[in-house]
Formats: structure tokens, sequence, C-alpha cells
């Protein structure tokens, strides 16, 4: 089956956009038509199909387009030329932790996260003790988060991420977090999901995970893919 | 819009605004009663400011100002919080979570609102207090509606161009007090023509009038009024969509 499907993406940022602009001087550079904006193409043509069950690891080096592409794949960025499909359920872990409150207790930010991704109160209830588990922290359930560490805060955001019935999971960094145990324990617990016929896309500089674990790599240089195959061989051209 | 989006919506909001409340009452002393204390406090200063010196001529005239105080305050902090809810309070959680993001807004009326039933709970005593009858509040309940569309769709409105003018939240804050004078908050408008003109385009005007007719003043509203503020709500309601979804597709990007 397949989960997703791109095709001739095209994905350009204006640049020269100078984000705090206040309201005066965007009225006067309406009226004046000054503006410079130059465009800056971060995703050239990019077309690829991903099945359910395959583990897709994407290296390149920074501003290659790898975290551009995972947004636009996971619904952040709409605005591009070009298809992209996508058929399950999207867990997308990018920035961890952002959508935690530190104000708040662990069990309140798990059903926060968790309604973020979409699971209804009842499906968060069922959850509840496996994310808790997973996490290793049941003795914090009721502790404010600004009190954790960040070890911790990673520990809860992959739990959640992982326990929230994904479809097609979405790694950006943030595969290895928490110590060698939990390192551990996530990888099989990804593995696990694989074998359900879960998706896994994952952005890492990490050589080791790459080869190891993926079963698929896609190589971006400068916003095109390089080269999209077997680990072995792209791995040893990569480093 | 599909039934399953809209439940989907419904649900986020429901504990973005269940977070929010707590995170805004979060270590307070009193707490939940500072929803109570607020109000109360707020009707004991304009007891003493206005008993004898303003507003004679108007028929219950504390209660006229209190139920436009209420409701102006109920329109000020949802439109407020709303221009900054996307680009400084959430600008992470939406470069990195796919999720519908009307759901921000809807959860800012939504806390809003339980503070505002309070308020108008404890405003149902005072009708009790003046021997009014204060079953008339539960037409409030179709008025607050309409108001709440209005809120909705101005809302999304205003926090769609935030991402485009940053300090649009300082622009808003004056205009906000702008309408404080201009709509009929502490005074009658009937005798000054160029105000009424001029309120015949402020929502807040029919919402507010509205209210007063059925809950005070124990009367049905006029027909122009009803039809007027009908009009509000579904257009902006309208407007708010139509302008959220359109740029809803480059907010990630910009903020």
């Amino acid at each position: 089956m397949i989960r997703i499907k791109v095709k001739n993406l095209n994905k350009k940022f204006k640049i020269g956009f100078s984000k705090n602009e206040s309201f005066l001087s965007r009225i006067i550079n309406f009226i004046l038509i000054k503006e410079d904006k130059k465009e800056l193409q971060v995703l050239k043509d990019i077309s690829l199909e991903i099945n359910s069950g395959e583990y897709v690891g994407i290296i390149g080096k920074n501003g290659s387009g790898k975290s551009t592409l995972l947004r636009v794949i996971s619904g952040i960025y709409k605005n591009y030329t070009g298809e992209v499909e996508t058929d399950g359920k999207i867990i997308s872990l990018i920035n961890i932790g952002s959508g935690f409150k530190y104000r708040l207790t662990m069990k309140e930010n798990i059903y926060l996260v968790c309604s973020l991704f979409g699971l209804t109160h009842k499906e968060i209830e069922k959850n509840f003790n496996s994310i808790v588990e997973f996490s290793e922290l049941q003795n914090y359930v009721n502790t404010k988060m600004f009190q954790f560490s960040s070890g911790m805060i990673q520990r809860l955001a992959f739990s959640i991420a992982i326990n929230s019935y994904p479809e097609i999971l979405i790694l950006d960094e943030v595969f290895e977090v928490g110590d060698n145990s939990f390192k551990k324990k996530s990888r099989e617990k990804i593995k696990e999901l694989t074998n359900k016929n879960v998706t896994v896309l994952l952005v890492t500089h990490e050589v080791e995970i790459l080869s190891n674990l993926c079963n698929r790599i896609i190589w971006m240089n400068k916003g095109m893919i390089k080269e999209d195959g077997d680990p072995g061989e792209i791995i040893s051209q990569y480093s | 819009m599909k039934i399953e989006k809209l439940t989907k919506i419904i649900n986020l909001s429901t504990q973005l605004a269940i977070s929010d409340f707590k995170l805004k009452n979060e270590g307070s002393f009193f707490g939940l009663l500072w929803y109570v204390f607020n109000p109360i406090l707020l009707f004991t200063l304009l007891y003493f400011v206005f008993r004898n010196n303003l507003g004679n001529d108007i028929h219950y005239y504390s209660l006229y100002l209190l139920l436009g105080i209420l409701m102006y305050n109920f329109f000020q902090s949802v439109t407020s919080e709303s221009t900054r809810t996307i680009i400084s309070e959430n600008n992470h959680l939406i470069k990195s979570i796919n999720f519908p993001r009307e759901s921000l807004i809807i959860a800012i009326v939504l806390k809003n609102i339980f503070s505002h039933i309070i308020e108008i709970f404890l405003f149902g005593i005072l009708l009790i207090y003046f021997g009014l009858n204060f079953l008339n509040l539960f037409f409030y309940i179709l008025i607050l509606f309409l108001f709440c569309l209005f809120l909705i769709g101005i809302s999304l409105i205003l926090s769609s161009l935030t991402v485009y003018f940053t300090d649009l939240d300082n622009v808003w804050n004056f205009l906000t007090r702008l309408l404080l004078f201009v709509t009929p908050i502490f005074y009658v408008i009937e005798n000054n023509q160029t105000l009424l003109y001029v309120n015949y385009l402020n929502p807040l005007y029919y919402y507010i009038e509205i209210a007063r007719d059925v809950i005070i003043y124990n009367r049905f509203p006029e027909t122009n009024m009803i039809i007027g503020s009908l009009c509000f709500s579904l257009i902006f309601f309208a407007i708010g969509q139509i302008i959220f979804r359109k740029y809803n597709k480059k907010i990630a990007e910009l903020i």
C-alpha cells in the first residue's frame, strides 16, 4: 500500500520578507510598491513514493530541504506546487516538546498533546497508561513539567508520539532520546510499529542508525533527491 | 465541512481551552474564586462611581451600564487574545504539528465564555435584587450564540492578519478603546443623530441593545436590530472563514 505519494513537488520561500514589519511600514511599502523579495527554491521537482512498513532515513547537509520536505508531507506547509497525497494518520515530532505547556502537570500535558494529534478523549484515556509506562515516568504523573529534566521531556514527547496510533511517523532529528536502555527500547518499539505497517520517516545525521535500522535512504542535496535506495551504498558515498 | 473534522475541531478546542484555563489559574491564591470576585468588585466600583451623578434619566441605569460593560469586556478579551495567539503564543506549535488551527480561536472563545457566563449569572442575582424578571436571561443564550458567531468571525480575521501586520495588537487595542466610547455603553444614543448613524455600522451596538431590551426592559427588540445582528453574525462568520482559510496556507512559513 502506498502511504505517501509526492509528485513534482516544488516549494519556494520568499526571503527578504522581514518578519517583524510594523503596520505603518507595511502600508508605506504597499503604497510605494518597493518591497524586494527574493525567492529561494527549497525543494525542486521532488517525486517519490513511500509504502507502508517502510523505514526511510533522509540525509543531507543542513539547508538541503529535509525539514521542509517533512513539513510539507505532514501538512504544516500547505503552500506549494505539485501533488502530495498521504494515506493514514500522521504523527510528526519536529521540534521536540513544542506542544507542552510547562506550567501544567504531565497528565494534563499528555491530554493536550494527544488531542493535538487528533485523538479523542476516550482514546487518550485508553492510551494513557501505555504512554506513562513507556516513558518510565510513573512517579511524576502529577508533577508540573517545568521541573522535568530535558531527558524526561524528550522521553515523554517520544512516548506520546509512538503511542498515538501513528500510521505515518515523522521524526526530525529526535530519534535518539534518553539513556541507553530507553534508546534500545524505542528502537524495538519502532521496529514493532513498522512490522505493523507503520511508515517511519526519519531525518538524522547519525550513520549508525541509518545503516542498522532503515531499509531505504533518501539523500537530499540542494533541494533535490540525489540518491534514493538501499542504505549500504548510499551511506558509504555520503560519509 | 465534514462532521468528522468538525468534531475533531471541537474536541481539540475544548482541550486547549481547559489547558489554558488551568494555566491562567495556576498558582493563584484564590483560584476559581477570582471569577466571582472580579465581577463583584466591578459591580461595587461602578455602583459607587455612578451612584449619584450620572444616568439619572436612564431607567435602571446601573443594570444598563453593567450589561453593556460585561458584553464589551467579553468582546475585548476574546479579540485581544486572538491578536496574540498565532504569532506569539503558539508559533512553535504551528510549525511542528499539523492540527486544525481554527481550534486556537475557538478555544479562546470557549475559555472566555466560561467567565462571561459566571458574570451573567451574578447579573441575574442583581436582576432579582432590582425586582426584575430574571427568567429573561434564558433568551440571552440565543443572543450569546449570535454574539459568539460574530466573535469567532472577527477573531479569525484578526488572527490571520497579525501574521502580516505584527503590531496589529497595538492598533486593535486603540480601536477597541474607541469602540468603548462609540458604543452606547455609558450613555443613551437616541438623541444624537450622528452617533446613531455611526452605530448602525457597529456590530457591538446591536448585540448590546438587544440584550438590554430583552433582559432589563422586558420587551421584544426592534425588528431591524434583530436583522442587523443576524446579518453581522453571519457576514463576519463567513468572511472570517474565507480569510482564515486563505491565509492558513501560508501561516506556518511566515511565523
